[in-house]
């Protein structure tokens, strides 16, 4: 689905992307892991074509994706409030957005209809502009939007960020049925690692711009990030608290 | 406190993703206003000899006070469309431990710092110093100063408070605006009442009674006080209920424009984002208030074929200019949105000549009353109506290829004007300039009608070319969409 070869970014000196070699299977989920500036979103950023890499290129189904617009029909994404056209209604930006692949609004509403548990009454019909929604119902309407456009590849850049514990939740059983029962490819970036390696099957772990772990997940793959991330602190911390309290 | 907010702004200015723009506009701007300058020091030198030689039979101290409150209100008229705002950006500020009243005392204050207050000086006061301390004293010489003085710092707040205002309601603008050109009307056309009679009569006291140059004073102060105030009330009001719903927004549908498919629903956004934020909505508004220009010009047989050309451009035209020169920063906020949607770049240009084009046609309508002037006022409407949807349009659309500033819609459209100043209308002055180079020579040798075929005949061939140039404006842009996305995303 997604090959990367010699990929390479850098903005003012500091290389902050490379990979030499990434490829993505058709079907896979992934998700990507990594602390502020390890180069998630701009990782991100050059599989969709936004940014241009200094050296290497992205390949999707086969065909470099800096400058074709054929991946647009297939790949839905949201990386940020910067995806929303904001001075619309909902409504009219998810027919907006509809109506670029070529569904009519009664489509549109209809899979809109499946997500009324996700939406939890707060985006339809609320007489709300999107800049007027708080970030997690903006980050709602950006999903919302991908589903609509029954893409092959998803992609969502911290998902979990900001919508509610329940929000999640359904965001977590959604995005494993896309993955599960429809063979939607998703690449999922998050701080939650919990969420994360519940959802996906293979976790990449950035560190600096490089892809320094890449592993399947399982029974022991959240101990492994959690060692990482703790980076042995969290250990010397929890004794620290049980002296305080045996005092 | 307030050092460190002017040492916060030059830092802006100097950070600022688009210093070398900015420098090289004020440097323009600086001889324009050193040109000026030298211009108005000259009539302000020689003042009691233009008197002299237009009032022949008037005493020359009388006819000066006559002429100062004209002068005012001519001022104001030129402040309330060029006078640019004062600007701080004030949300980071507002949680702070700083004093509300000296972000308000700040903005407000620093309203004073515009060449606008320098012209009443340079004008009157060269006057004042030579002929009426010479002939009544320096007390009185003293009060028409302090008078001056007090004019101008009340025109001063005043323009700054009702362009305030018309950043929350756009229509308050057209209405002084309105109210303005009735009072000019009243006195000059009809004779309703003569503001120079009242200059006459205030002045003339002036001179027994000096003490009364305190009462400009008192208004300029009461004046400066309500700008504090509002912009007190809206400090609070702006920042803090930015996110609170006023109303039911309701979805819509453009009909007509949905037979265009894609383009048309591009068009229909675009149209939406106009009407749904503030400064895009005062560029509408104040497109609507140049459709007066004509009365200005066509009311004076001085002017030729040649200004009804500047006005058919100007009036349907403006709105291209005004609101086409921030393409595509209008849309900065979701740019990567519409890169990695399924649209089309041709579609999306299409989009922008489908807007333009709507503009245009509705300005084109509303022009048409002017066919009172001539029919030949109509042909020439018709002409640049023409020009401008093909070659105007096509010109904005290559410099938004180059524009990579990006315009928050959704914060600070209260606190600021940008889009409609001085330094706007300099940027478009090449816009006005290319029709006069083709039309130009052509009207010199008295063949303005060949001229303005010529005109026509360019407008047509670039509309009926315009899928070329629209390849053209697409291969530019490919060349050009990495630097574009990267200067929006820049907040």
């Amino acid at each position: 689905m997604i090959e990367i070869k010699n990929l390479k970014k850098v903005y003012g000196g500091v290389t902050v992307v490379n990979v030499p070699q990434l490829t993505i299977a058709k079907g896979e989920s992934i998700g990507l892991v990594g602390n502020n500036g390890a180069g998630k979103t701009t990782l991100f950023r050059m599989i969709l074509d936004l940014i241009l890499p200094e050296a290497g290129e992205v390949l999707s189904n086969g065909e470099v994706v800096a400058g074709s617009e054929s991946w647009k029909s297939y790949t839905a994404s949201y990386l940020d409030e910067g995806f929303l056209i904001d001075y619309l209604t909902p409504e009219e930006y998810l027919y907006f957005i509809g109506g670029l692949h070529q569904q009519s609004q009664p489509q549109v509403d209809e899979t809109l209809a499946q997500l009324g548990d996700f939406f939890n009454g707060e985006i339809l019909r609320t007489g709300k502009y999107i800049r007027d929604l708080s970030k997690g119902n903006q980050c709602k309407v950006g999903v919302a939007s991908c589903l609509l456009q029954n893409p092959q590849l998803l992609m969502l850049d911290e998902p979990f960020a900001n919508i509610d514990p329940s929000t999640q939740f359904r965001l977590k059983n959604m995005l494993k049925d896309l993955n599960k029962s429809k063979g939607i490819t998703t690449i999922v970036s998050s701080h939650d690692l919990n969420h994360i390696t519940d959802v996906c099957d293979r976790i990449l772990l950035m560190e600096k711009g490089v892809i320094i772990k890449d592993i399947a997940t399982s029974s022991s793959t959240l101990n492994e990030l959690e060692d990482y991330f703790g980076v042995g602190q969290t250990f010397t911390a929890a004794v620290k608290v049980d002296e305080e309290e045996n005092h | 406190m307030i050092s460190t907010f002017i040492s916060h702004e030059l830092k802006a200015f100097w950070r600022s993703r688009n210093t070398g723009k900015s420098i090289a506009i004020r440097v323009v701007m600086g001889v324009l206003i050193l040109y000026l300058f030298l211009n108005v020091l000259f009539v302000g030198l020689f003042l009691n000899k233009i008197l002299e030689s237009v009032f022949p039979n008037e005493e020359l101290i009388k006819s000066f006070c006559g002429i100062i409150l004209i002068y005012f209100l001519f001022d104001l008229l030129f402040r309330l469309q060029l006078q640019e705002l004062s600007t701080l950006r004030v949300q980071p500020y507002l949680h702070l431990p700083v004093k509300r009243n000296s972000i308000v005392r700040y903005l407000a204050l620093s309203g004073v710092l515009s060449v606008f207050n320098l012209w009443p000086f340079v004008l009157f006061f060269p006057f004042v110093f030579k002929i009426v301390a010479h002939d009544l004293g320096m007390p009185v010489a003293l009060a028409f100063c302090v008078a001056i003085i007090g004019l101008s710092i009340f025109n001063n707040y005043l323009a700054l408070y009702i362009k305030r205002k018309s950043n929350m309601n756009g229509w308050i603008f057209l209405i002084a605006a309105a109210v303005l050109v009735l009072v000019t009307t009243c006195d000059f056309k009809w004779h309703l009442f003569s503001i120079q009679n009242i200059s006459y009569l205030f002045f003339g006291h002036l001179i027994t009674v000096p003490a009364l140059a305190l009462l400009p004073l008192l208004l300029g102060v009461v004046m400066y006080y309500f700008n504090f105030l509002y912009l007190k009330n809206n400090l609070y009001l702006e920042q803090l209920t930015a996110h609170k719903i006023k109303s039911y927004k309701s979805s819509t549908d453009i009909p007509y424009l949905s037979r265009f498919g894609k383009v048309g629903d591009l068009t229909a956004n675009e149209i939406k984002l106009i009407l749904r934020n503030k400064r895009s909505r005062s560029a509408l508004i104040m497109g609507l208030f140049f459709m007066f220009y004509g009365l200005i010009f066509y009311t004076n047989a001085a002017y030729g074929d040649g200004f009804k050309v500047f006005v058919g451009l100007f009036m349907t035209g403006i709105f291209i200019i005004n609101y086409g020169q921030f393409m595509f920063s209008w849309q900065a906020s979701h740019f990567d949105g519409l890169l990695v949607g399924k649209i089309d770049f041709a579609d999306f240009l299409k989009g922008k000549y489908l807007l333009f084009t709507i503009v245009s046609t509705v300005a084109f309508l509303l022009t048409t009353p002017y066919v009172y002037f001539g029919w030949n006022v109509l042909v020439i409407h018709f002409v640049m109506y023409l020009w401008n949807i093909g070659v105007t349009a096509t010109i904005v659309l290559f410099f938004a290829n180059r524009n990579y500033k990006r315009i928050d819609l959704s914060k600070g459209a209260a606190m600021n004007w940008e889009g409609v100043g001085a330094t706007q209308l300099l940027l478009s002055f090449p816009l006005f300039l290319l029709p006069y180079v083709f039309y130009g020579p052509f009207a010199f040798f008295k063949h303005s009608n060949i001229g303005l075929a010529v005109l026509a005949v360019i407008a047509i061939i670039a509309i009926t070319t315009r899928n070329y140039w629209i390849k053209q404006l697409e291969a530019d842009y490919k060349t050009k969409r990495y630097k574009i996305a990267e200067g929006f995303r820049n907040k």
